[in-house]
């Protein structure tokens, strides 16, 4: 029975580092995100070195969740847990690079370019409620509330009419070259930053996998639903 | 001589199949209903309802002492041994109740052949191991031949067709028990029945008898017990999953395809049995 | 740190085991010792008149011209019969009672417990059994060798019947299981399976058994074995005399040459005893089980 206590106890251990990720994950993105309004180029590189610990993370929770397949021969509900776990921490790791991908942008554009405060404001509401919706994400898993995580897509529609409009504004963003730029490098931001909601959906949806054996898409790329086009902010 | 009562059922080769009878793929071979098997007065197994297909792999798994083995001798009749042992419900063996008081057990046992626990071949040549099943059956036909046949099916020809002179104990326990297979194999029967068969062999023994199992699942029906649940994964089509009940008394809480059973289970017991929180 | 020693055995430990195995070895010299004096003083006594005229003649009442052949013919044909009704009477009550019968049966107990309690009957009981019910009595045989086949046949029945059945035993189930799950009969797997495996504890038991009735001389004196027999046996209503009772007889009388030729006799009746036990370990062998 020790043996048994002992997989078990693992097994929580992995899941709770793995959701601990996500909270990295969501303080990595806070930061870059404040990085872009001050256009703070040494908060920009730490963000970057950051992001080892969140690989770091990934590569230790990985080989932990391989060995506990090799070894323990999970199955049933164990089976799905682990192989859900998989998924999370891909997730997590892929929202710090999306991190990443941000802060890589900041210096580009110099100390002082010229900024919009529309764009600045509508892509500090976005990381707000990605942020937002990466913590419902893991209580969601934790708790294996499964409505929870339904109500992630609609957040996540919103995020989407979000990431619309400051595409919007950075087209319209006028003649001067230098404010060309640096909205094209918004556009960028505001697509990882709706990348990483989406990852938090994937999470949401792995939960799915775990509770019932199924694997539901919350929503379909290739149909999108009329109520796609959410209400503004 | 009369016909045997209990008869497998004979298909022309272009007839329809009778109204009744699914294709022959996944045909059930056994029926139980409503079983219950009792020692001595003493209920050991209650409303036993499961089906054995042809040219499948049926395991039959759960904690020690809830009846895998008492339902599996059911299906040979091999409880009619045990003194007081009653057997209630109905068990059709293509459709016919071999329960029923005009069925005599030698005649169920020629069709549905048993493999136990530990290798038990007869003190004798392995030839005479062989010829022993067919011998008292009085099968007709060379019996060089149905000797060959039987070891060629049980994957053994090769290793011992120099030897067959010899003493069966001369053999290891894998080759036994390989053996003893063989023997069943002997007797064409339809069903081949097994009880942990693998438990007292080696893992390589072991693994051999698995693809064994997985050759002969092309020509009968088989019925597995085993503690090895790994085993029951990698080999079975189907799983049925026995427990005990507050009384004591055994019965199938679960039964589904295989890949069911050890991905997503329906009953939360076998979801404990199977990730060994219990048992 | 403590280092781990093997302690040696003590002086006391070592001294009761050596003790111990000089008792075994002191028992089993005592019984060996014992078989190979009394053996060697009969070699001794008889040694004069072991020839072949004790084979070859018959009793008279002289004793140069004294021999044994009738006594020995009636041994070979009183006992051989024995051997030929109690054997397979003998194993089919055995097969019987540990294939067959239901052990629940109260009368199958009863016969269980009796069975055991007959073979410690004295063998005069039987002998006065005999008188009764074979030389007079209901089959009125008179005293012939068949009475006295049946009677030693049911002297010695218990013997066959419980060692045949620990020999039947002594057969694992898996082997009755494994034949009969291929589809024999009980009867098709007592026959070829349990039977030839019993045959080793069974020929152990016969021999067992009819070495008993070899030996006997009490019940057939009461059964008309005690008289002046010169002839052998011819058919099984013959009369009779046997071996123990010829050697019993030449014992008494006072002259010493017949007190030499019984002790010749003695030895003719050990090598008819060696000879059955060598058929009997022929067969054990030959048919010897590993399980």
């Amino acid at each position: 029975m020790d043996l048994r206590i002992r997989f078990q106890e693992e097994l929580s251990e992995l899941e709770s580092l793995a959701l601990g990720g996500l909270d990295l994950a969501c303080a990595q993105l806070r930061r870059v995100l404040e990085a872009v309004e001050h256009r703070d180029v040494a908060l920009a590189r730490d963000v970057v070195a950051g992001d080892d610990a969140l690989d770091e993370l990934y590569c230790e929770l990985h080989e932990r969740i391989i060995a506990l397949l090799a070894l323990q021969a999970p199955v049933a509900g164990d089976l799905r847990l682990a192989a859900a776990l998989l998924h999370v921490i891909r997730s997590v790791e892929r929202m710090g690079d999306q991190c990443v991908n941000i802060a890589k942008l900041i210096p580009l554009d110099g100390h002082h370019p010229p900024t919009h405060p529309v764009l600045l404001e509508e892509l500090g509401v976005m990381g707000r409620l990605v942020c937002a919706e990466i913590e419902q994400s893991k209580r969601a898993f934790a708790e294996r509330d499964m409505q929870l995580a339904r109500d992630l897509i609609h957040q996540d529609r919103d995020v989407n009419e979000l990431n619309r409009r400051v595409f919007q504004f950075a087209w319209e963003s006028g003649e001067d070259p230098d404010a060309r730029e640096w909205a094209m490098h918004m556009v960028l931001a505001a697509r990882a930053v709706e990348r990483m909601g989406d990852l938090a959906v994937d999470v949401g949806e792995q939960l799915g996998f775990v509770l019932t054996g199924q694997f539901e898409e919350f929503r379909d790329a290739s149909h999108p639903s009329p109520s796609d086009a959410a209400p503004s902010v | 001589m009369s016909e045997p009562v209990v008869q497998r059922p004979v298909l022309a080769p272009d007839a329809p199949p009778a109204p009744d009878a699914p294709a022959s793929l996944g045909e059930p071979v056994f029926r139980l209903r409503g079983v219950g098997v009792a020692y001595g007065g003493t209920p050991a197994v209650r409303d036993i309802d499961l089906d054995v297909r042809a040219n499948e792999i049926t395991a039959l798994i759960g904690p020690s002492g809830c009846g895998k083995s008492t339902v599996l001798r059911c299906l040979n009749r091999m409880n009619d041994l045990v003194l007081d042992a009653r057997v209630g419900g109905q068990v059709l063996y293509h459709g016919q109740d071999i329960y029923a008081s005009h069925v005599d057990p030698v005649e169920v046992r020629k069709l549905v052949g048993m493999v136990f626990q530990k290798p038990n071949p007869f003190p004798k040549s392995i030839f005479d191991n062989i010829a022993f099943g067919p011998r008292v059956l009085g099968m007709k036909g060379s019996m060089d031949e149905i000797v060959e046949r039987a070891l060629r099916r049980a994957a053994l020809w090769d290793e011992v067709k120099d030897r067959l002179e010899q003493s069966a104990y001369g053999m290891s326990g894998g080759q036994q028990q390989r053996l003893c297979i063989a023997r069943a194999l002997a007797t064409d029967p339809d069903v081949i029945l097994m009880d942990e068969p693998c438990s007292a062999l080696d893992p390589i023994s072991t693994a051999r008898i698995e693809d064994l199992l997985l050759e002969l699942r092309r020509n009968y029906a088989i019925v597995i017990v085993t503690h090895n649940m790994q085993q029951a994964a990698r080999v079975s089509d189907r799983t049925a999953f026995f427990t005990v009940d507050e009384a004591r008394v055994g019965h199938v809480v679960e039964m589904d395809a295989t890949e069911r059973i050890f991905q997503n289970p329906a009953d939360p017991r076998t979801e404990a049995y199977v990730t060994g929180k219990v048992g | 740190m403590s280092t781990t020693r093997i302690a040696p055995a003590s002086q006391r430990e070592r001294a009761l085991g050596g003790l111990f195995r000089a008792a075994l070895l002191v028992s089993v010299a005592v019984g060996i010792l014992t078989l190979v004096w009394l053996i060697l003083s009969i070699l001794i006594e008889g040694g004069p008149r072991i020839d072949g005229d004790v084979i070859a003649r018959f009793p008279s009442s002289n004793p140069e011209l004294a021999g044994a052949q009738s006594a020995i013919m009636g041994t070979i044909w009183v006992v051989g019969l024995t051997a030929l009704i109690t054997i397979p009477v003998g194993v089919g009550a055995a097969v019987y009672l540990e294939e067959y019968a239901d052990r629940e049966r109260w009368w199958n107990r009863l016969i269980e417990l009796n069975i055991q309690n007959l073979a410690a009957v004295p063998s005069i009981v039987y002998g006065i059994l005999g008188l009764a019910f074979f030389v007079r009595g209901f089959l009125g045989l008179g005293q012939t060798v068949l009475a006295a086949a049946l009677t030693l046949s049911l002297l010695v029945l218990p013997i066959v019947i419980i060692s045949s059945r620990e020999a039947i035993r002594a057969v694992p189930d898996s082997i009755r299981h494994g034949a009969l799950a291929l589809g024999a009969t009980q009867w098709q797997t007592i026959w070829r399976q349990v039977l030839p495996g019993a045959i080793p504890g069974m020929a152990t038991g016969s021999i067992l058994a009819l070495s008993r009735a070899i030996g006997e001389a009490a019940p057939l004196v009461l059964l008309g074995g005690l008289t002046f027999i010169t002839f052998n046996p011819e058919a099984l209503d013959s009369a009779f005399t046997v071996l123990p009772i010829q050697i019993f007889n030449w014992i008494s009388r006072p002259q010493e040459e017949f007190h030499v030729l019984a002790a010749a006799a003695i030895v003719v009746l050990l090598v008819l005893l060696v000879a059955m036990n060598a058929v009997a370990i022929f067969l054990r062998n030959k048919y010897q089980r590993k399980w």
